[in-house]
């Protein structure tokens, strides 16, 4: 029984793990804090899968749980896991070639995104995955009206930060 | 183009090949690892802090001090005052242990985050309820000791027979609530150290959602 149960959460986060990749690469800012932010998601999904009952999607369930862990439950090792798991790892901006000033443009964003507060990274985050504000305001748990409302100060402050 | 749209189509690019992709195996390996999530620092912090009050009270019952006060036969304040000590401690550490339990990272962030501050309220409350009893408890016994302990009434008698029975009394009033004040001083001090380090991240991003209700 607990083995089927441990063998479907595998399957299924080998699946959709790219949500928990795409968490880490918003909240942290190198290979070492990604990794050890991934394990730290994963061993929550983990504890946290027995009450997962099914009623919504594996994924947006995961969305919570990465998110509640990058924003509140994750405290930084003092030891860190060894890096040898990644290999080769590394943030890009994408392959296909941009204009000079877009990929210039892109790296400003990128880094304005990492000065945002936790919080607003949460929203962007949620903006950049599609997700509708009835959503994000569920996985926040604001308002949908203040969801949009912090949004466009988030896109405000964005502008801010790349035209000063 | 707004500057969200933007990142938008970078983000969703290659979104297959950019990331690194972890076998099977290596999710295994990482799901027998322990957390290091602050819920489990908060836990166990919490449950020293109820160890090491129970501790002082049992490693006070074997004290020179203690055995002397045996002897005053005051067992018909003590007992009364120790029980109501260990109900509260009953109390204290049943809510808190059902707080701990409602902690859920299912939760939406805000509600995980008014748990967590929740469960270590009760361990706030706690302490303070300690402060105040122990405080109490020591204007009690000093009461006992100036009604029936013989060095005490001998010290009293001395005193009033040199006309400074007033002065007697105040200065040990006042050395007692001076001792108590540094103690309890120092006692907040350390925990306010505690709380700056574990909780620091989390009020922040508490008052940042509350900030946003207004």
């Amino acid at each position: 029984m607990n083995k089927e149960l441990e063998h479907n959460f595998i399957e299924e986060l080998e699946k959709n793990q790219n949500i928990v990749h795409k968490v880490c690469r918003i909240y942290t800012n190198n290979q070492e804090a990604h990794n050890d932010l991934f394990q730290e998601i994963t061993i929550q999904l983990w504890k946290a899968y027995p009450k997962f009952r099914g009623d919504s999607k594996f994924s947006t369930w995961m969305y919570r749980v990465g998110l509640n862990t990058a924003i509140t439950l994750y405290r930084k090792r003092k030891r860190s896991i060894k890096t040898e798991e990644f290999d080769a790892f590394q943030y890009k901006i994408s392959s296909e070639p941009y204009d000079d000033t877009e990929e210039e443009q892109l790296k400003l964003l990128y880094k304005a995104v990492h000065q945002l507060n936790d919080i607003e990274k949460a929203l962007v985050f949620l903006y950049l995955e599609d997700k509708n504000y009835k959503e994000i305001s569920e996985t926040i748990g604001i308002s949908e009206v203040n969801a949009r409302v912090k949004m466009n100060r988030v896109k405000n402050k964005l502008r801010t930060i790349l035209n000063p | 183009m707004d500057e969200l749209e933007l990142l938008k189509k970078d983000w969703k690019k290659d979104e297959d090949t950019k990331y690194p992709k972890l076998s099977y195996n290596e999710i295994y390996k990482m799901i027998l690892k322990k957390s290091s999530s602050i819920v489990k620092w908060i836990f166990i912090i919490s449950i020293l802090e109820f160890a090491l009050w129970t501790l002082i009270s049992f490693a006070f019952k074997n004290t020179d001090y203690n055995k002397r006060f045996e002897s005053y036969h005051a067992e018909n304040i003590m007992i009364p005052f120790l029980i109501l000590g260990y109900i509260i401690l009953a109390y204290f550490f049943y809510k808190f242990y059902m707080n701990y339990r409602t902690i859920s990272a299912t939760d939406s962030a805000k509600i995980l985050m008014e748990n967590i501050l929740k469960t270590r309220r009760t361990v706030k409350h706690y302490v303070g309820f300690n402060l105040i009893y122990m405080a109490v408890s020591a204007f009690v016994a000093l009461g006992i000791q100036f009604d029936r302990d013989e060095d005490m009434i001998s010290l009293v008698e001395k005193a009033s027979a040199n006309g400074e029975a007033f002065k007697f009394y105040a200065i040990t009033i006042v050395l007692t609530l001076v001792f108590l004040a540094v103690f309890i001083a120092v006692i907040l001090g350390f925990y306010y150290l505690i709380y700056g380090i574990l909780l620091k991240r989390l009020n922040k991003n508490y008052k940042e959602l509350k900030k946003l209700e207004v």
